[in-house]
């Protein structure tokens, strides 16, 4: 009994959320929209299954390596996704924003990532795990939430609509960016550092040993904390803002999978 | 200068120097010989060394810009404190001029149509939306100041602090921290310097999943203080023991090299074959007149950058040993034995004596590698990280909001009401109380 089956239908729902979600911008909005939300729900549920089969096959936490934590990762960015969708009305951004969701289910699925479980070596065995990793994943489903709707603010320029009506897409965007944001600098602080430097203590007896891995994450929050100051306290937003928050979050996926692969520590878990 | 230092285009910069030299610090290996920067980069080296780059997170450069940073937080946050002060009090909303934060909204408006209501009779209604009011008459004229959320006023304050504890908690770590590396056989004791007790490995264990691979290790330690055993505790990766200040850690396990029994196998045109078993420093006749003698025994032979046999791992990748052939006292053959590849031993070709000797097995004592750790500066890092994740709540989401309104003998009443997120809800919120919407510009009021 393994959970990849599961994985493969919820990576078909994903590409399918994806192509109705595009498929509004053409034909009826609100049934192709609609259409698309619930195709999402469903495989946000499809997929949360293929976690808990992992956790049962495993008989550990579903995020000990780099394929668990990728798919773990995933889902975490369509429930996000979802979220945001239910507060703000994403509109033209929903599409794009599972675009990255695809993308990772891509890589979860290919045969780059090894999939066989392994059991846990010593340093991981603790409690910590669940929290460290989950909580991080999740402010960092935020950040990259964040990044999209960066990316669209840059792009959105160049669009057949009307200007004013460009000009109040732009706005909505520089908005979900913030407030994503807003949701994941706290996470990601109390996930990647917080909870992080709990578990070093307990596991290593230093709670911070400028390891790559620690500094990068360090390196990812202060480029957040340069992002908030500028925009809240120098008031930059629009094109400078999202600059910033697109570097995080490059600066936030070296962290996850440059420090693994091209850098080396005590924190090397592919 | 407390310009300088209270000023936000400081705060950037050291933010943006700050990660600079982070990456840095993650590109260049940290913490080793300046021999090895010298092998590896001959033209970056000089540089290096001179700014202190092998150990960067501790050279002058970044403790300076750490400092910096601190000194920026507390005079940038001692700025701002009075100004909120006195918002909170209610005594800066009915003047035109002061500086607020950034993502205040501040709404200076009036009323579309008074109602003539007393403030009194909007009190029970805010009280029930969960604000705070307070009604203040003076010279014929009443104000009312009601505020809910007051903690997401000063959320960035209670990060700012939290990071200051943080890193007040790192500078201590830095300095009054211990660690002691301890590698103990079974029955062995430590010594542990500046304490009054000592640390016995009683029993280790290693345990293994069905695969083969290492599941986790224990140590079964004592703490003996004055001749009796104090404390008995089984030592694991992820548990470790407490004791008089420090904490004990599982990190690894090792065998001790040095104490290596070898077997090796001795062929001769005059001799039988046999099988010897040997220490260390240890020697051995072989034949008349003919002793062998274990010098030492290198568990990863390599040839290092000065050409010298040293060992490059101390897992038995590529196990060595170093013997001497004496005959009459005087030395004939000294020479390395290769486990793995007995053709390299060149004793075999030596012309004097037709000797072959292998290396066959070899036998290292297990010992557990545990290390004390004692840091005075985690409880402030502690107290800090708890500070700055509710600081950060209270910054994004306690929703300050605060209304005031004054009614004056003449002339109209004024409202003032100022929000820090969501000014739509509060616009709302407003219209529900009033039983109107206010009516009035926004004033973005930031600090220039």
């Amino acid at each position: 009994m393994n959970e990849f089956p599961l994985l493969l239908i919820s990576f078909v729902i994903y590409l399918l959320v994806m192509l109705t979600g595009f498929a509004s911008f053409f034909g009826s909005k609100t049934k192709w929209t609609r259409i698309s939300y619930w195709l999402a729900m469903a495989s946000l549920i499809v997929q949360l299954a293929s976690l808990l089969v992992r956790t049962m096959v495993s008989g550990h936490a579903p995020f000990t390596n780099m394929y668990e934590s990728i798919n773990f990762l995933s889902w975490s960015c369509a429930l996000v996704v979802i979220i945001f969708q239910r507060t703000f009305k994403l509109e033209k951004a929903w599409p794009y924003l599972w675009l990255i969701i695809v993308a990772l289910m891509a890589l979860v699925s290919s045969p780059i990532l090894p999939k066989n479980v392994t059991p846990l070596v010593p340093a991981l065995q603790s409690y910590w795990l669940w929290l460290h990793v989950s909580v991080t994943l999740l402010g960092e489903a935020f950040l990259a939430v964040a990044f999209v709707a960066s990316l669209l603010y840059l792009t959105a320029g160049r669009d057949s609509a009307g200007k004013l009506e460009s000009q109040k897409r732009q706005e909505k965007y520089d908005l979900i960016a913030y407030r994503a944001v807003a949701a994941g600098f706290p996470l990601f602080t109390l996930g990647a550092l917080v909870f992080g430097m709990i578990w070093a203590s307990r596991a290593w007896g230093r709670y911070w040993s400028w390891d790559p891995k620690e500094v990068w994450s360090l390196i990812t929050w202060l480029f957040y904390a340069l992002y908030l100051h500028t925009r809240l306290v120098m008031g930059w937003k629009g094109k400078r803002s999202a600059l910033i928050a697109i570097i995080g979050f490059l600066a936030a996926l070296f962290t996850f999978f440059g420090v693994n692969y091209l850098l080396s520590g005590l924190h090397s878990y592919v | 200068m407390i310009k300088f230092l209270s000023s936000i285009k400081l705060t950037i910069s050291l933010l943006i120097l700050i990660i600079v030299l982070s990456v840095i610090g993650t590109l260049i290996p940290q913490g080793e010989t300046p021999g090895f920067y010298r092998h590896y980069s001959p033209g970056w080296s000089g540089i290096i060394l001179g700014l202190q780059f092998d150990h960067l997170y501790r050279s002058p450069l970044f403790l300076s810009l750490a400092f910096l940073f601190l000194l920026n937080i507390l005079f940038c946050s001692s700025q701002k404190l009075p100004a909120k002060f006195r918002q909170v009090r209610g005594q800066n909303e009915f003047n035109q001029v002061e500086g607020q934060s950034g993502s205040d909204k501040k709404f200076v408006t009036g009323f579309s149509d008074w109602l003539g209501f007393e403030p009194d009779s909007l009190a029970a209604g805010l009280k029930q939306k969960r604000y705070r009011v307070k009604i203040e008459e003076a010279s014929g004229q009443k104000t009312l100041l009601a505020q809910k959320g007051r903690l997401g006023l000063f959320g960035p304050e209670i990060v700012h602090l939290a990071l200051v504890i943080i890193i007040i908690g790192g500078l201590i770590s830095a300095l009054f921290s211990q660690r002691i590396s301890l590698a103990l056989s079974e029955g062995q004791t430590a010594e542990l310097p500046g304490k009054n007790f000592s640390v016995r490995l009683d029993r280790f264990t290693t345990d293994y999943y069905p695969d083969g691979s290492v599941k986790g290790w224990q140590s079964l330690v004592s703490i003996i203080e004055q001749g009796r055993v104090k404390k008995q505790k089984t030592v694991e990766v992820n548990r470790p023991l407490k004791y008089g200040g420090l904490n004990f850690f599982q990190m690894s396990y090792g065998f001790d090299w040095d104490q290596t029994q070898v077997e090796l196998e001795i062929k001769g045109t005059d001799l039988a074959a046999s099988n010897l078993r040997l220490r260390a420093g240890e020697k051995v006749q072989i034949g008349p007149g003919l002793t062998l003698s274990l010098i030492t025994f290198i568990p990863d032979f390599e040839l290092d950058e000065e050409g010298q046999p040293a060992s490059r791992s101390a897992e038995a990748n590529n196990p060595a040993a170093l013997v001497q052939v004496t005959r009459e006292g005087q030395s004939v053959y000294r020479g390395w034995l290769f486990y793995y590849q007995p053709d390299l031993n060149r004793i075999q070709s030596q012309p004097d004596f037709n000797l072959e000797i292998n290396l066959k097995k070899f036998e290292a004592p297990v010992f557990s590698g545990l290390e004390a750790a004692g840091d005075p500066g985690m409880n402030f890092v502690w107290s800090g990280s708890i500070l700055l994740f509710l600081g950060l709540l209270a910054c994004f989401y306690a929703g300050y909001r605060q209304l005031a309104i004054r009614v004056q003998p003449a002339g109209k009443p004024v409202l003032v009401a100022r929000c820090r997120h969501n000014q739509a809800a509060f616009y709302q919120e407003l219209e529900e109380l009033l039983g109107q919407r206010p009516v009035g510009r926004i004033n973005s009021a930031r600090k220039k």
